[in-house]
Parts: C-alpha cells; structure tokens; sequence
C-alpha cells in the first residue's frame, strides 16, 4: 500500500457502507478466517449504518412518522432522507436537520402538508432539547423601565424556545405518540404552538392565541415592542387599546414560563 | 519516568458508563460507585439537561470522557470546533485524561458514526501519529486510543493492529485505552491471538481498561455492549491487570442496558476479578495515586 491509498481506502469503504461495494472494489477487503466474504464483512458496517441512522430519526420524528402512517413507512422515508442527506456531522442530534425541507419537497411524503408540519414540530423539540442557556430574566428591569421608552424597548426570547404555527394541533398528537397511546385523528384547525425548555430542562409545549404567537413572532425577528404590536393589531384586526390590554396579560404569561431572555431599552 | 506517572495517570479503580436509564437514580442517590465515564460527543452542548445533568455528576463523582467521533484516523481535516468543544469538556470535568478510538468515521465530510478500521501501514501510521500530536497539543491533557472491535480486514495492511498501536502511542507520546472485549471479538472474527494481543501493548501506556459484553451473530461476534461480561473476557482481563498494575477499568454497557443493580453488580464482579488478578494489597486504590507498571 503506497502513499495517498489511505484516502482511497476510506472513500471506498465509506461509499459502501452508504450504498453496496462493487466486486472489484471490495478487492481490498480480505476474507474473514471464518469464511465471511469480503462483501459480507462490508455488509456488518452498512447494516449498522442503517440501523442506528434510522432509529435515530424515528426517535426524533415521532409525529412525522405517524403522519406518514407508521413505522414501515417512516422505515421507508428514513432510507431515503439518508441517501438524499447522509450525516455530515459528529452531532447525531443534527441528523434529522433537513427532514422538514425533505418532506416538504417530496410530494409522496406530504400529499396533505401535515408531514410538513409534523416534521417541523418535531424538530422544534429536537433543536430546544440543548440550545443554549440563558440567564435567568431580571425582572427589575420591567419595573425602572420608564413607560415612553417601551416602544422601542426589544424583547428577546429564550434561546430553547420555538414557535410552531400547524393546519391542525399535531402536538396532541405528538403528546399521545410519546405516551404510548394511538393518537385521535386532530381535527383540521389551525394551531399555534410555543415549544419552550424550561428552567427545569423540561420540553413544554402550549398552544396559544393567534395574536400573541404573531407578536411572539414579530419580536423574535426583533422588531422593537411597539412597532410589532401595532402591526400584530392591525393583523388581527383589533383596536390597539384593546389588543394593548391583553399584551399586558401575555407579557405575565411569558415571564412566568421565562420565555424572556432579555428586554433591551 | 514511564508514560503513566509524567501523565500523572491516576487508578481510579471500577466505573461504570452514566447512561440515560440510570441517570436519576445516579443524581439523587449517588449511589457507591468509584468514577463514570461519559460520552464526550453528548456533553458538547452550550446548554440542556445534558450539560446540567454532568455539572451534578461531576459534582459527586470522578468523570473522564470518551469520545468516539474524533476519527483520529479520518483524511478529513480534523475539525477545529470538535476540539474546542473537547477541550472545554476535558477543562471543565478537569478530567485527568480522555479518550477516543484508533479509527477513522467517515470520509468526504460524511460521518457514518461507526469505528471503522485503519489499514495497518506506514501511512497510516504517520497519518494518526501527527493527528494524534496535534489533539493532545489543544486539548493539553493526556490522550488515550483504544482499540476498537473491528468486522473487516484490508488487504495491504502491512503491521499487526496491536504492533501498530504501540507504535503510535510511542511515537505520539500518548497513552492506550486496552478493551480487552475488543481484542476478543476482533481476535474472533480476525483469527489472531488475543492473548499474544495483549501481552504485547506497552504496560506503562495503558490508561485505562474497558470490558463489556458481546453478541455471537454466527458469522462474526458483534461487539454490543449489551450482556455480561464473557468469561474468556475476564480472562482477557486479569492478563492484562498482571501485566499493567492496578489501572482505571470500565464497564461498558450501552445496549439492552439492565437496571442499576445489575449493572452495580458487574462493576462489582470486576472488582474482585480485580483484585483476584492483582492480589489483596496491589489491588488497593487510593485516589490520585500514580501507579507503576511492573
């Protein structure tokens, strides 16, 4: 073996494992002393690679694998994304990161746009599971605010929390796929759903009001506080008084979740 | 002054892996257990239960890490990020050394994360020596390869896995992870001589030892972690213990894993073969003691 056949070596194994050695190729495999040949000591690898890729995404879809229609489609599915995606990471929590894409551009996955939405709740609690850390909220800072200055003032939200907006509430779903229960068929209304870790590390889910997941969205893109509410009103097609009252009462709500990371003045 | 003792390798006697199932019983009733091994790769995170689940292990416990996704071994350039992360691991474990495997884990940016074997040559040699120097230059802890289980063989390896092994700890200057389950299933599935495998690793570069339990699938043995302890393992293993001295030994059990108990009870059993294979007094531990290869 001469300079420069170890790269040779390890593309030509690695291409087999994703996808079968040629004879010729598996030339450079030697026969096991108990008679394995060189295409069956390959398979060891490839069978692994299969199997511990798809388990792994089945673990972190499991709504998307019940909107596909169960384990042997989801099987099928996960074959295909790893063909179309093969991990290109260390991280195996990043493995499943272009499935919401992949669906979405597959109409055989997502005849109905609900695998769409399923996979991208699922992934919402995949990317929430070890985000970053913030600090806890210094609540002082709602008090010596002084009230002109909270138009500009910009919100921002807890790095391990997302916003999920579906046709129809998956999350009932999901919640009923991880407690080990068949699922009802969830009814077509919108849902919007804030996935959030909370200061205990637990994943949490809520469904909330249309306006505040549109306010929660406009801050997020980090519009200034006012700006987004009018806006987030004039969506809504409230009075800005009235839909100034109930910022008031969210704003309660996602302190006490510790939604808010940071209020910037 | 051999390997162990300028690396200040302590003996931190029997540890077992800190595994999901395990986790809160381990966090709320520390229960009697010498040191934990963990996963490197899963303590990457700048937050999460992950990363607040170690900060109360580390707490109570001795943690050393063990990757398996360095791909020492890999033609891809070595990942600059992977390494910070590892060293921010090592630094805040203050973890007396780390480990990963004598492998490589994918080629052309794609990670089939499995341990796949080097081509034992000069080459590749040379390859994972200078791979090798460079991690150990970032993380600025001692770095230990373990030999990993392996299903396949190339043809133009040139070198015995075990000759190969001792000549990049030499050269690179860093220590060996000895997994005696390994050596029995690659020496199964290879048709060499596991015996003759660990007589010959360099006693004063072992920093450690893994035994673990393993699957016969007919054809080949798979290397699972997901039984007991194989009696000609232990066998392996207090071979090994004669040769090295008292050193840090871990059970592995990744798979189909048991409850607490059973998985305590393993790390009992591996303390007395322990101190059977070294004899009451050499077999006494005492924490941060160097120990010395006879």
């Amino acid at each position: 073996m001469g300079d420069g056949q170890l790269e040779q070596l390890q593309r030509f194994v690695v291409d087999a494992i994703r996808g079968g050695p040629s004879p010729v190729e598996s030339s450079h495999v030697k026969e096991s002393a108990r008679g394995m040949t060189p295409a069956e000591r390959v398979e060891v690898y490839r069978e692994q690679f299969v199997l511990r890729h798809l388990k792994n995404l089945a673990d972190d879809y499991p709504t998307l694998a019940w909107a596909i229609g169960g384990a042997g489609a989801f099987a099928a599915l996960g074959t295909e994304y790893l063909g179309a995606h093969p991990p290109r990471t260390w991280d195996l929590q990043r493995l499943g990161a272009d499935m919401p894409r992949f669906v979405q551009s597959h109409a055989k996955w997502d005849s109905s746009a609900r695998a769409y939405d399923a996979a991208r709740l699922d992934w919402a609690f995949m990317e929430i599971f070890d985000a970053p850390d913030a600090p806890p909220f210094d609540t002082s800072v709602l008090a010596s605010t002084p009230e002109d200055r909270w138009p500009e003032a910009r919100i921002e939200l807890l790095p391990a929390l997302r916003l999920v907006a579906m046709q129809s509430p998956l999350h009932e779903v999901r919640d009923a796929v991880r407690g080990g229960k068949e699922p009802a068929e969830p009814p077509q209304a919108e849902a919007r759903v804030v996935v959030w870790r909370d200061r205990a590390c637990f994943l949490r889910h809520v469904a909330i009001d249309a306006g505040a997941f549109d306010l929660l969205t406009r801050l997020r893109a980090g519009d200034p506080l006012g700006p987004a509410c009018e806006a987030a009103a004039r969506a809504a097609g409230e009075d800005a008084a009235r839909f100034g009252e109930r910022v008031g009462a969210w704003f309660a709500q996602w302190t006490a979740n510790a939604w808010i990371a940071r209020v910037r003045v | 002054m051999g390997w162990r003792q300028r690396s200040a390798i302590p003996d931190l006697g029997v540890g077992v892996g800190f595994r999901t199932p395990h986790v809160t019983h381990v966090l709320t009733q520390r229960p009697a257990m010498e040191w934990f091994e963990i996963i490197s790769e899963n303590y990457f995170a700048e937050g999460g239960i992950q990363r607040a689940n170690l900060e109360r292990l580390k707490s109570a416990y001795k943690v050393v890490p063990h990757g398996v996704s360095l791909s020492i071994g890999g033609t891809d350039a070595l990942d600059a990020g992977y390494l910070a992360r590892l060293r921010d691991l090592v630094q805040r474990l203050d973890a007396p050394w780390c480990s990963d495997h004598l492998c490589f884990t994918g080629w052309g940016g794609v990670d089939v994360h499995d341990l796949l074997p080097m081509p034992m040559t000069r080459e590749s040699l040379a390859h994972v020596v200078e791979r090798v120097k460079r991690v150990q230059g970032t993380i600025e802890r001692p770095f230990a390869l373990e030999n990993a289980s392996s299903y396949l063989e190339w043809r133009g390896s040139t070198m015995a896995e075990h000759e190969f092994l001792a000549e990049v700890a030499e050269r690179a200057d860093c220590g060996i992870l000895l997994d005696v389950n390994n050596v029995y299933v690659s020496a199964h599935n290879h048709g060499f001589d596991a015996r003759a495998y660990v007589d010959a690793i360099p006693a004063d570069r072992v920093a450690q030892i893994h035994v673990a339990g393993h699957t016969d699938k007919g054809a080949y043995l798979l290397d699972t972690h997901s039984a007991h302890v194989r009696d000609e393992v232990w066998d392996l293993y207090r071979r090994a213990l004669r040769r090295v001295g008292p050193t840090s030994t871990l059970v592995e059990w990744d798979e189909e894993i048991p409850a607490w108990d059973v998985l305590a009870a393993e790390a009992e059993r591996t303390r007395a073969v322990r101190a059977e294979a070294l004899g009451g007094a050499a077999a006494a531990r005492k924490e941060g003691e160097w120990v010395t290869a006879s």
